[in-house]
């Protein structure tokens, strides 16, 4: 068995020696890694410091640094494994509405449904996903999108579990272990940490093992299988973390916004197709596109909302046509066009 | 046993409506090989278009074919060079960019109508005749009716027409096709305009029978999709008859488990065929084609 | 030394009435180099894809290292010490060449920083390494097929399938490929080889087996097996298949 491990090793070792130049070129280095993240996660927190105490920015700024983890969570599957997943809006809803009741039933504290949420979403994931992922392309999504719609009836339906199509309402009782606070900034920053953290997660994953499989996955699943790639279980396990990710989302959305009801958890254009969308406008499959893409849109969103809202849906209106656009013509997002600028080698040919 | 025959009825005119939906959407897919979203949206504007013709003109609303129809038609040329001719080998992106689509045409038709409910008065809806003891509404007849003869219409133009054999052969292998001498691109913006009038005859047909509301569109989609994928990507009499079943099917379980529980039923019927038989009943295309890296 | 290092017994691949392979049966030593000659359409690509996993057989029995392999997936094949390039080389585009092999080298190597210095180390034995930052999509054709083997090799395998690798390159292109093979093998590798080429075959086939129309139809060395009547037959009228260079 080792006699083929030692013809090729006899051929690393003597280069071995001379190798410190030669790797800073090939890859960025751990701590360049950690760097790129941490100088990222301080200019994502300049926003905050500066506007802590406006009423009407820091609502956007905890909306924007939410959906900017919750992409990031997307992206993971979506993103660097390719697999257009429109189910995140179900992971996202059963973390709400778990949390929620935990809270409102037994007086759980949403800290501890937080990750308890987030495993059993994970395993409903799995679980769905096992099935899914065998069908190719456009019906994987097809499929995501029917179970979007099948849990979305099923919560407007089950009164008991969901407070149907009523709602669930959740008091105000302000305390840390509520997750609930009084002043604004300590949800923001609350947000922001949860972004950090997935950020945090997609980046390790990036310059990991998982990360290049999911990659290659991507590109080419047989490709992959002949390079020793096992397919499924990559595609399951990126599924798994991002899906967890997501409902650990939903749970913060539920105590901050107290307020639950199916049509704003699991609409797709707000909910599920959003966090795909804001990883596409950044650059989908990059880490820092979803933050990117958040970043710009949420704060646009509310903008055009403020300034049109006399007519309904004018916002979407703007946002359908930002995602044709961008599909059409920004495929690499705003990561991928910045990267075009700076590398133009890297513009591919097609 | 008047229940039984009822049930019947309801899920055969259910399956009517569902194959006038979906014979449009099987022709692109086996044709050009993408995924629509936005066909429930297309269907939609459709319906929109033949109110306000209906108002506007004071029409007949089956009338409105002959405004509809090529409006439709162009609509698709129009989606098909614009958004998706350019996408042909970016399965991801055809996926953001139709759902792009279906979010933008949903909301302009909101802003539109500031949210009314429009709907086309009782005379042309609730017109009913009566069937073996049975109520039935005439507009959905009328509907089955266009269904039954979309799919024949369409049957002989694709087997007895030139134009129609090329959409055969592109359908079955567009390289060698392309080697034939046909212009694929050509072939394709056609069938997209194609299928889109005919989503336009089925909008009509619809009209009188529903209220319309922006997001409509989005509740005949997936159960469209299902349609198709039961019938086979590409076969159009798969679509049909894909269309009778499941609205059989629909019909059965709403009265003996639940009428909300219907998306449930699509989903599965999604599932189980794409796991079990995935080229569907008479399916052209199968669904391991419509993978990722075959459109070159 | 392991005389039935990769054993195939009466494999056959039926696709709905049509056969592909027809109870094709032989025996791989570890080191040795088998050529794979036949015609267009003799079953050469089937038989590796019923070898490395893209197909299950109809029938008979694949064993690899003594284990049954009929139904092992493709990437537990990879584990096992199974490498192979494809006729149409597919790297990962949107990749880089070291990102590309690095994929394979994950096999073994868990960790980030020791699977991205194996894999330099292969594009440099390669001689790829100058191009490793270069996306897949901006690599020649001869690149892009010294690309498909460096994947393989990252893999760390103890077998290589080589499926018409030399196809498209020009003689010297062509030198330097037997070459690196040959020091392969000088350290163990074991090598089975599609070919065409009349000038490869020579050089990296200890013995050659020939299939037409699914079956074998002939196995020897390969200086005998190349003069043999019946294999001179298998392509007479269709000369335009050998090579030379």
């Amino acid at each position: 068995m080792s006699s083929n491990s030692t013809s090729l090793k006899a051929l690393t070792e003597p280069q071995v020696a001379d190798a410190p130049a030669r790797h800073e070129k090939l890859g960025p280095s751990s701590l360049q890694v950690l760097g790129n993240y941490l100088l990222g996660m301080g200019i994502a927190l300049v926003p905050l410091a500066l506007l802590y105490n406006d009423y009407y920015w820091i609502n956007i700024l905890t909306f924007a640094y939410l959906m900017a983890g919750l992409a990031s969570a997307w992206n993971i599957i979506g993103g660097f494994g390719g697999q257009f997943s429109l189910a995140h809006g179900v992971f996202f809803g059963i973390g709400a509405y778990f949390a929620a009741q935990m809270y409102l039933i037994y007086g759980i504290s949403p800290w501890l449904a937080m990750p308890v949420g987030a495993i059993i979403v994970a395993l409903i994931a799995v679980l769905i996903s096992w099935p899914t992922f065998r069908l190719r392309g456009p019906f994987f999504a097809i499929a995501t999108m029917a179970f979007n719609e099948v849990v979305a009836v099923f919560a407007n339906y089950s009164e008991s579990i969901t407070g149907g199509a009523r709602g669930l309402l959740i008091p105000f009782r302000a305390s840390f272990s509520h997750m609930i606070f009084v002043e604004r900034w300590k949800s923001t920053l609350l947000m922001f940490a949860f972004m950090a953290f997935v950020a945090a997660i997609s980046v390790a994953i990036r310059h990991s093992r998982l990360g290049y499989y999911l990659l290659s996955v991507r590109e080419d699943e047989d490709s992959a299988r002949a390079s020793g790639v096992n397919v499924v279980a990559v595609k399951l396990w990126g599924m798994a973390i991002s899906a967890a990710l997501t409902a650990m989302g939903g749970t913060l959305f539920a105590m901050f916004i107290r307020f639950l009801d199916p049509p704003t958890l699991f609409s797709l254009p707000e909910v599920g197709v959003k966090f795909a969308l804001l990883s596409l406008i950044g650059g989908v499959g990059t880490i820092w596109g979803p933050l990117l893409g958040a970043a710009l849109v949420i704060p646009l969103e509310n903008f055009i909302r403020a300034t049109l809202g006399g007519l309904p849906g004018v916002h979407l209106v703007i946002l359908g046509i930002l995602l044709m656009l961008a599909a059409r013509f920004l495929k690499r997002g705003i990561v991928g066009a910045l990267a075009n600028l700076h590398w133009p080698q890297w513009k591919s040919r097609r | 046993m008047d229940n039984i025959v009822t049930i019947f009825i309801f899920g055969l005119l259910l399956g009517g409506i569902y194959g006038l939906v979906s014979i449009g959407l099987t022709l692109i897919f086996g044709v050009i090989r993408i995924t629509n979203f936005a066909h429930g949206e297309i269907l939609m504007i459709g319906m929109y278009g033949t109110y306000f013709v209906y108002v506007w003109l004071g029409l007949n609303p089956y009338a409105a074919l002959i405004v509809v129809v090529p409006a439709m038609f162009i609509v698709g040329l129009l989606v098909q060079r614009l958004l998706i001719q350019p996408l042909l080998n970016e399965p991801m992106m055809q996926i953001f960019a139709t759902f792009g689509l279906l979010i933008f045409l949903e909301n302009l038709v909101l802003m539109l109508t500031n949210g009314a409910a429009l709907g086309i008065p009782s005379e042309h809806g609730t017109r009913v005749i009566s069937l073996l003891n049975n109520k039935v509404s005439v507009a959905q007849i009328l509907a089955f009716a266009a269904s039954t003869i979309i799919v024949i219409s369409l049957h002989l133009f694709l087997n007895q027409t030139m134009m129609g054999k090329a959409i055969r052969a592109v359908t079955q292998d567009k390289r060698a096709a392309a080697t034939m001498g046909i212009n694929v691109n050509r072939i394709f913006l056609l069938t997209f305009g194609i299928g889109t009038a005919i989503t336009g005859i089925g909008s009509v047909f619809l009209t009188p029978i529903y209220t319309l509301s922006p997001t409509i569109g989005g509740s005949f989609v997936l159960a469209a999709f299902a349609v198709v994928v039961l019938g086979g990507l590409g076969s159009v009499w798969g679509a049909y008859f894909a269309g009778l079943i499941i609205g059989l099917i629909e019909s059965f379980a709403g009265f003996y488990i639940d009428p909300t529980l219907k998306s449930a039923v699509w989903f599965l019927i999604f599932i189980a065929v794409l796991i079990v038989r995935p080229s569907g009943l008479l399916g052209i295309a199968g669904a391991e084609e419509v993978g990722l890296r075959e459109q070159q | 030394m392991n005389t039935n290092f990769l054993t195939v017994k009466d494999v056959s691949k039926n696709f709905a009435g049509f056969l592909a392979v027809d109870q094709v049966s032989f025996a791989v030593a570890q080191g040795e180099m088998i050529g794979i000659i036949g015609p267009n359409g003799a079953g050469k690509t089937t038989l590796f894809n019923m070898l490395t996993g893209q197909l299950r057989p109809t029938a008979g029995e694949v064993r690899f290292r003594g284990q049954l392999i009929n139904q092992m997936p493709p990437h537990r094949r990879a584990r096992l010490g199974m490498g192979r390039t494809f006729q149409i080389a597919k790297p990962l585009i949107a990749l880089n060449a070291l990102e590309n092999v690095m994929i394979g080298a994950f096999l073994h190597r868990r960790r980030l920083p020791e699977a991205r210095e194996f894999a330099y180390a292969i594009l440099e034995e390669i001689g790829l390494a100058n191009r490793a930052l270069r996306r897949a999509s901006e690599l020649t054709l001869s690149e892009r097929r010294r690309l498909e083997v460096a994947r393989a090799l990252a893999l760390d395998p103890q077998i290589i399938l080589l499926d018409e690798v030399m196809a498209g390159l020009n003689a010297s292109e062509i030198e330097q490929a037997i070459e690196l093979f040959h020091r392969l093998h000088a350290r163990g590798l074991t090598l089975l080889v599609i070919e065409h080429n009349l000038r490869v075959v020579r050089a990296l086939s200890q013995r050659v087996i020939v299939l037409d129309h699914g079956v074998a139809i002939a196995e020897g060395h390969a200086e005998e097996i190349l003069r043999a009547p019946e294999v001179v037959t298998a392509y007479l009228g269709r000369e335009r298949e050998w090579t030379t260079s």
